[in-house]
């Protein structure tokens, strides 16, 4: 292929909501200081806008698909599906930090434009075609959550997990660049369809390539929170603010597994043979590990970490199937589980009040009667996590046990399942507090989530409806989407 | 949009208007379920007006697109198998709510929505013809009978609850499994098509394969049954929910079990199914006995007639795995006269609980004398439950012993002893809550029925009497249906099993060895 | 022309819905009547069927009525049919009937739940009638288990009181023993014959192998043991007593208990191809015979002397059958039936007149205060007796004719319990009528409602025996085979009632303190027998007791809530603890973190390594 280096409309075009954020986010720090007093909710509503804008952005580039700026850059149905999925998870997220900041009375630019900037990085991520450029996009969006995590200057927890995020986080990139190097060492090469081309070639050594592999597995699969290198997520979930945990354990997660699928299912796809035990292993360890860690949670925040490392699991199985099904049934999932995994950590910012004292499981006491509406939508969100029919969580499931099934990982697909029998355990304990137990303080104090986390609990209510009921318009679309330029 | 969607949709759309509607308006919600469940009940009769004899394969079908791919239908239909269930479902239905009418004080609007969710999913259960609807109709069931427990039952309702959804969830993940590896090989899930394949031989399962996608299917219908010894949810479950949830538990969702053994383990896997029902018929024996025997020594009401379903459901399981057209139309007799009877049984349980606020045997004792009515009831009752002529269970428990017996003789000998002890158990039960002196606080507590609980009993003593007396109503839908999925077994069994006609001479496994 | 059957059952049917339904609200006067009219009626409907339907040996009446059960090839209809057998128990069904319903209207008078009382009579009327018109096994049974529930109804009718209820449930569930037995039999029938129709069945049965038979035969046997208080079953008869005694006389002795030998009558074919089956019968029927008659001779309550007698009585009959003189059995039947109720009226009338006393001790002397009652009960009690002409002579003459033709120590022993049946019922007598009144309150004769059907059942019980000479009558179904003519079994078998009779009234009206010094002499045998051998109180110890405990702490509190809960919560404690052992991976320190991060990667390696590296 050719590689053009003036760029032109089209490229501009293609990398449209990237520009609109990044220009908008630096705005937002210059506007910071002269409005954060006035209106601080200014910034939030203006972040929304700009990632609506960027959304369109992602759609009107998906109108020219292909590649930009010299191959570095791919614009398919699959870089767009996740653009789409990572901006709105932004605008929920967004949505959900209303209450929290101005109970926290933080509302600054620097909060949206942090976000704005994390989101950029995975925007890019989901459209890299090269091994730089993600890495670049993955640190884009890891230093800006880090420092989201660590939000809260004063609030010790944040602090706290704000520098193992950070430490950690940046150790596991090593590993990633380590792989990235070495694949560059033997390949000559960091474009992921040349690399392909070149681990085709029979004269290409492939001894290290497993190696490289491994690494990749490594930093990848601490992004996403798989097993082995789960450990860092309930701390940081729990010690970060709620709003950023929810985006946490949403935008980044999503946009990891893409570039995890992307690198994997194009470059990797010839040599699968040596690196698909490595993601089974890990998947049946995250399931396993997750949901069993998480019975002993009474934390909402960490039983949600735990969640997310089985739900990584989950995900993980549909990667082992490595089809284009397989590919598909991860991106439905991982819709389906930011829908349902915003919604339930919008419910705990709105019972955890000021300093987020109330997190145990036992604040949900009595929410059922107290606030109707609101425990409903838990109540929905769970059985999605669950994965009960009509909902999200449960097509999620199906699809990737599906697709896992028809590349044959039979053992896999039951364990998985008994695992999601075991989850239902701790998710039902949840519906239990909530609905069969009397109302205690928290419940009884509880005002109004406002307008804000509101949207934040119905939208998604709505959006994991809509997949458990007609799941064809997103799974269709990504089923079309879901084989990559090679 | 035909008379069966309608009698799916009926209770669904009840179902939203009672969340719509203000939950100040206890009155209105609790008037709308019950006119949205006697309607359900009234078009459900159009299902029997209009079933038609000889009509092989299902009727009232309707078959749309509901997800393009992979390709999952809304199809629902029924033959004479679903028929009565359906049917049953729905007659059940507003007696339940009868029942609730003032024993449900806090939280009414969930409660009817949830009745009435129940009923959308038992009825969708036994309508569906499409794997995956009935999976999802399946697990939709789970959801309102896991509040109702938790919710509005007794004191351990929480460990039941949670007890109940984890058995039955953890049974249906195999099952999904299952359905899902079947997909991946016939490409399809409608249940009428892989039938077809299969006995066209267009899928050739291994003997491992069929043993094990049996086995998935087993299980979970199993659980649901209850098959000893998988059954330990059941007393708890019963016991804990409000006698509107234990009534429908009983009478209904048990049936979802057996009737996913007849309809998708029989005919789907008749080979695995014919190797296994040795040691399933002696588990089902076992749980004849078994039930029989424990329910005779329990001290409080419901966990007795919780063990005596145990026991009767036993009858049922062994009546489909004798691969006799005897065994199979006595077992699904038996699905519905256990609905009936143990229904009732629950329904009049909850009333002496409203009267007496206990469920303590020994807390009763010559309510006879103050409530004979009740009594009397109660009575003709029991009666019915253990098999006496004339009322609907004795021909249900003959046909299947009958059944059994022409399969394997000894079978019979060892599950005809549970009709003994039905026979025990019930009448000590009823000489200690019926009989003998009033205790005080029982005679000032235990007025006699009013006009509300006439209404609900009445129609459930009539259906006794009716199907011990004139089965002809009833029986010939399910022969029909009986005799085809009893072909269907024989269809792909290889020739190590001979393959007799529906005489009953011979026939069945015990020969077919 | 058809002759409507159904209307025998169905109008008992109707007095029990309209006194079931109603009888609360409506007066004593209508209940009775409706209750008896009914009865009446069928009596009635049974006398014209009789009387048009011609000869019922050559072609009996069979009619169709709807069909009940039906699956695949089985097809089981409401079918009645009466031949000359069914005639004969329609006529003592009804007939007896009757009597006992205007009996009761007086017997009853002063009781609570009059109305309930009725009900049930009536109910176990029609299911009396079902049993002795069905046409095939199963509606048969249908009336074998609904007498047996208005038996369980009517022995438990004075709820409040626990051993009533106590002996209503043995009575049913000692019969649920034998119907086991019963259904066994059937499903044994339709395995081999394909279907449960009277006809069809003995049509086929002469061809079938023996064995089948003989298997068939003998769980019918069980079925008869249970409902005819035969041994092993028979122990629920002494205690059913606790009924009202009008119920005693109808159920407990006329009709329901002597539906196991019409049964095994009707069965005459399947047991005459079992010679095996026979040959049990007649040993269990002798058996009971003496063993109940032993127990008889050292009862108290008069109630219990008669329920003994029935027992051994009922033996006599499955003597008759299983030697081959069914005709006998029947005969011995209806001559049973007349003065069995006979005696259990007159009991009911002593009772009366003793205000309620059954204590034989605390009778006497009511010669002279009821004196109906006295000569009445003595035509019983000779015909009991087998003295000539008395009914019973005929019927047990011949049924021990016949046993000494097929075995005559059969007919010894049954001479000999002929010997001690005269004893204890003079026994009764005597105590009851002679010497002086020994009991409280001033004894005094019965209304006529009650002594009206003594009077009736006395004359029968004198002329009944040659009367309707039923091996006559149903030569033409059981013709009497001509044993070799034995001129001198009949003056012994008379010449042992005379005996009995003699001894007993040595000792109770001669030399009245001969019975102290004779149970003084063979005490522990007194006791031993006293006490009914302590049967009861064997079974308890070896089957109730065993079976309840054993449910509770083993089946209940260890099998379910030990070991499955057991298991199913051990589960969820594992995950838990495992949750646990999760929780400390969770240090919380950064550098373990890394050192997992470093470890899994490692471990990662190896298992690439595992795997055999990447290849194309």
């Amino acid at each position: 292929m050719h590689a053009n280096f003036f760029p032109g409309a089209d490229d501009y075009l293609r990398f449209s909501p990237e520009l609109i954020l990044t220009i908008g986010g630096t705005l937002m720090m210059v506007l910071d200081p002269l409005f954060a007093r006035k209106l601080p909710r200014m910034f939030g509503h203006l972040s929304i806008l700009l990632l609506a804008l960027g959304i369109i952005g992602a759609c009107a580039a998906y109108t020219v698909p292909g590649y930009s700026f010299s191959n570095l850059l791919v614009v398919d149905g699959f870089g767009a599906f996740f653009r789409v999925m990572v901006l709105s998870i932004g605008i929920l997220a967004v949505l959900s930090s209303y209450k929290y900041l101005d109970r926290e009375a933080a509302e600054t630019g620097e909060y949206h434009a942090l976000l704005l900037f994390s989101i950029v990085g995975q925007c890019v991520m989901v459209t890299a075609n090269d091994l730089i450029m993600i890495f670049i996009g993955l640190e884009i969006s890891s230093i800006a959550s880090y420092i989201l995590t660590g939000y809260l200057r004063n609030d010790k927890r944040n602090n706290e997990a704000a520098l193992k995020y950070f430490l950690l986080g940046s150790f596991a990139t090593g590993f990633l660049l380590y792989g990235i190097a070495v694949i560059y060492g033997i390949t000559a090469t960091t474009k992921l369809d040349e690399i392909r081309a070149a681990l085709n070639n029979p004269s290409t050594p492939l001894a290290m390539v497993g190696v490289a592999a491994a690494l990749m597995i490594v930093g990848l699969g601490f992004k996403v929170s798989a097993a082995p290198f789960q450990m860092w997520a309930p701390d940081v979930y729990q010690g970060a603010p709620a709003p950023v945990s929810a985006f946490m354990a949403t935008g980044p997660k999503a946009a990891a597994f893409a570039i995890f699928l992307r690198i994997f299912m194009t470059s990797f796809e010839q040599v699968a043979g040596g690196w698909e035990p490595l993601i089974w292993i890990s998947a049946l360890l995250s399931m396993t590990i997750g949901n069993f860690a998480a019975i002993r949670q009474d934390n909402l925040k960490r039983l949600l970490a735990y969640s997310s490392v089985a739900h990584a699991g989950y995900i993980l199985v549909a990667l082992a199937s490595r089809s284009g099904d397989g590919t598909a049934a991860v991106m439905f999932y991982l819709a389906a589980y930011a829908l349902m995994n915003i919604g339930a950590f919008a419910v705990i910012i709105h019972i955890a009040g000021k300093g987020e004292r109330h997190l145990r499981i036992e604040d949900l006491a009595g929410l059922g009667q107290r606030q109707p509406l609101t425990a409903a939508m838990l109540t929905i969100f769970l059985l999605s996590f669950i994965g009960v029919p009509l909902t999200g969580g449960f097509f999620g499931k199906f699809y990737i046990f599906r697709a896992a099934l028809e590349s044959h990982l039979v053992w896999l697909t039951v364990l998985g399942l008994l695992n999601s029998a075991v989850a239902a355990y701790y998710y039902l304990k949840l519906l239990v507090v909530m609905y069969f137990d009397e109302p205690g303080e928290v419940a009884n104090s509880l005002g109004s989530p406002g307008a804000g986390l509101q949207a934040a609990l119905i939208i998604p209510a709505i959006g994991t409806f809509i997949l458990g009921i007609v799941p064809g318009v997103v799974l269709n679309f990504a089923r079309n989407s879901s084989a990559f330029g090679r | 949009m035909n008379l069966l969607d309608l009698v799916i949709a009926l209770p669904g759309i009840g179902f939203i208007l009672a969340l719509i509607i203000p939950r100040a308006q206890e009155k209105a919600i609790r008037l709308l379920t019950l006119v949205f469940s006697l309607a359900t009940f009234v078009v459900s009769l159009g299902l029997v007006a209009g079933y038609q004899f000889g009509k092989a394969g299902q009727q009232f079908v309707s078959d749309t697109v509901w997800i393009s791919s992979p390709e999952i239908h809304w199809h629902v239909g029924i033959d004479g198998l679903s028929l009565w269930l359906i049917v049953l479902s729905a007659f059940l239905t507003p007696i339940a709510i009868g029942i609730s009418w003032r024993y449900i004080a806090h939280r009414t609007k969930e409660f009817y929505a949830f009745l009435l969710l129940l009923e959308c999913g038992l009825v969708g259960v036994f309508a569906a013809w499409d794997l995956f609807l009935f999976y999802v109709f399946w697990e939709i069931v789970l959801v309102p009978m896991y509040f109702l427990i938790g919710i509005w039952g007794h004191d351990r309702r929480i460990y039941a609850a949670v007890k109940f959804f984890l058995y039955t969830f953890a049974g249906s993940v195999l099952m999904l499994a299952a359905i899902i590896y079947l997909y991946t090989l016939s490409g399809t899930f409608d249940y009428a098509a892989i039938l077809d394949q299969l006995s066209a031989g267009r899928i050739i399962l291994s003997h491992s394969q069929e043993t094990l996608l049996f086995l998935a299917f087993f299980i979970a219908f199993a659980i649901k049954v209850p098959l000893f010894p998988l059954h330990t949810w059941l007393p708890d479950a019963h016991v804990e929910a409000p006698s509107a949830g234990s009534v429908m538990l009983a009478s209904v969702m048990l049936k979802m079990g057996t009737y996913g053994l007849l309809r998708f383990c029989v005919p789907m896997f008749p080979n695995a199914a014919r190797d296994n029902a040795g040691w399933i018929n002696i588990l089902a024996i076992i749980g004849i006995i078994y039930g029989a025997l424990v329910a005779m020594v329990q001290p409080n009401l419901k966990k007795l007639v919780a063990y005596s379903s145990v026991s009767h459901l036993g009858f049922v399981v062994l009546g489909i795995f004798s691969f006799t057209q005897l065994g199979l139309d006595g077992a699904v007799y038996q699905m519905l006269n256990h609905g009936i009877s143990t229904g009732a049984l629950f329904v009049l349980v909850g009333f002496l609980y409203e009267r007496r606020h206990s469920l303590a045997i020994s807390d009763f004792g010559g309510v006879a004398t103050v409530a004979p009515w009740l009594s009397t009831v109660f009575v003709i009752t029991t009666l019915a439950s253990i098999g006496l002529p004339m009322l609907n269970n004795f021909v249900g428990e003959f046909l299947v012993l009958q059944g059994a017996a022409q399969a394997n003789f000894t079978w019979s000998i060892f599950a005809a002893i549970g009709v003994i002890l039905s026979a025990c158990y019930m009448l000590w039960m009823v000489q200690r809550v019926f009989f003998g002196s009033t205790h005080e606080d029982v005679a000032h507590h235990m007025p006699d029925f009013n006009a509300r609980e006439w209404a609900c009993m009445i129609p459930l003593v009539a259906m006794m009497v009716w199907m011990g007396v004139y089965t002809q109503s009833f029986l010939p839908h399910i022969s029909e249906t009986n005799a085809r999925i009893l072909d269907q077994s024989r269809m792909n069994v290889p020739l190590r099993v001979s393959l007799p006609g529906s005489t009953i001479s011979h026939g069945g496994i015990g020969r077919a060895r | 022309m058809t002759q409507n059957l159904w209307i025998i059952p169905i109008l008992p049917f109707l007095g029990f819905l309209v006194n079931g339904i109603f009888g609360r609200k409506l007066p004593k006067m209508i209940v009775s009547l409706v209750a008896v009219v009914s009865v009446l009626l069928s009596f009635g409907w049974v006398m014209k069927v009789y009387l048009t339907a011609g000869d019922l040996a050559a072609n009996p009446v069979t009619e169709h009525y709807f069909t009940w059960i039906r699956s695949g090839a089985f097809n089981v209809g409401w079918d009645y049919t009466v031949d000359k057998l069914t005639m004969i128990m329609l006529m003592i069904v009804t007939g007896i009937g009757s009597l006992i319903h205007i009996y009761s209207v007086g017997y009853m008078e002063h009781e609570g739940g009059y109305y309930r009382f009725f009900a049930y009579l009536n109910l176990f009327m029609f299911f009396m009638l079902n049993l002795v018109l069905a046409a095939n096994y199963l509606l048969l049974f249908l009336g074998w288990e609904g007498v047996g529930l208005c038996s369980y109804l009517l022995v438990g009718f004075y709820i409040v009181k626990h051993s009533a209820t106590t002996a209503g449930n043995k009575a049913f569930i000692v019969n649920r023993i034998g119907d086991f037995g019963f259904s066994l039999a059937m499903f044994l029938i339709v395995v081999n014959f394909g279907t449960l129709d009277f006809g069809h069945v003995f049509a086929a049965a002469p061809g079938r192998p023996t064995g089948t038979l003989t298997a068939i035969a003998l769980l019918l046997l069980l079925g008869a043991t249970g409902k005819s208080a035969q041994i092993p079953l028979y122990v629920w008869l002494p205690d059913a007593m606790e009924g009202p005694t009008p119920v005693s006389a109808l159920i407990h002795a006329a009709t329901m208990v002597t539906a196991g030998v019409y049964m095994c009558t009707r069965s005459a074919v399947i047991f005459t191809h079992a010679p095996a089956a026979m040959e049990t019968v007649a040993i269990i029927g002798l058996v009971t015979a003496a063993f109940a008659a032993t127990i008889g001779l050292a009862q108290n309550d008069i109630k219990k002397v008669y329920a003994y007698s029935t027992i051994s009585q009922l033996g006599y009959m499955f003597l008759g059958v299983g030697v081959g003189a069914f005709s006998a059995g029947i005969w011995h039947l209806m001559t049973h039936a007349f003065f069995k109720a006979l005696l259990f009226l007159g009991a009911g009338s002593v009772i009366h007149a003793c205000h309620g006393e059954q204590d034989m001790r605390h009778m006497g002397g009511l010669r002279k205060y009821a004196p109906i009652t006295f000569y009445t009960l003595c035509c019983a009690s000779l015909a009991i007796a087998g003295i000539p002409p008395f009914a019973g002579f005929w019927s047990k003459d011949a049924i021990l004719a016949a046993s000494y033709a097929h075995a005559p120590w059969m007919y010894w022993i049954g001479t000999i319990t002929a010997g001690m049946t005269a004893f204890y019922v003079w026994r009764a007598m005597f105590m009851t009528f002679f010497g002086e009144y020994r009991g409280h309150g001033h004894p005094h004769e019965s209304p006529v409602s009650m002594w009206g059907p003594l009077a009736v059942l006395a004359a029968l019980s004198v002329v009944g025996g040659f009367l309707f000479n039923v091996p006559k009558i149903l030569n033409s179904m059981f013709p009497i085979e001509e044993a070799a003519e034995v001129p001198w079994l009949v003056y012994v078998s008379v010449l042992a009632g005379v005996l009995g009779i003699g001894l007993a009234a040595y000792m109770y009206v001669v030399n009245l303190d001969l019975p102290e010094r004779i149970t003084k002499a063979i005490g522990g045998l007194y006791t031993l027998v006293y006490n009914k051998y302590f049967i009861d109180e064997v079974y308890d110890a070896t089957v109730v007791h065993p079976l309840v405990e054993g449910s509770r702490s083993v089946l209940w509190r260890g099998v379910d809530q030990g070991f499955i809960d057991g298991i199913v919560n051990g589960v969820g404690q594992e995950s838990k603890a495992v949750g646990g052992v999760l929780r400390l991976m969770q240090s919380g320190n950064i550098r373990s973190y890394a050192t997992w991060v470093v470890l899994g990667s490692v471990a990662l390696v190896i298992a690439l390594g595992i795997a055999g590296g990447v290849s194309r």
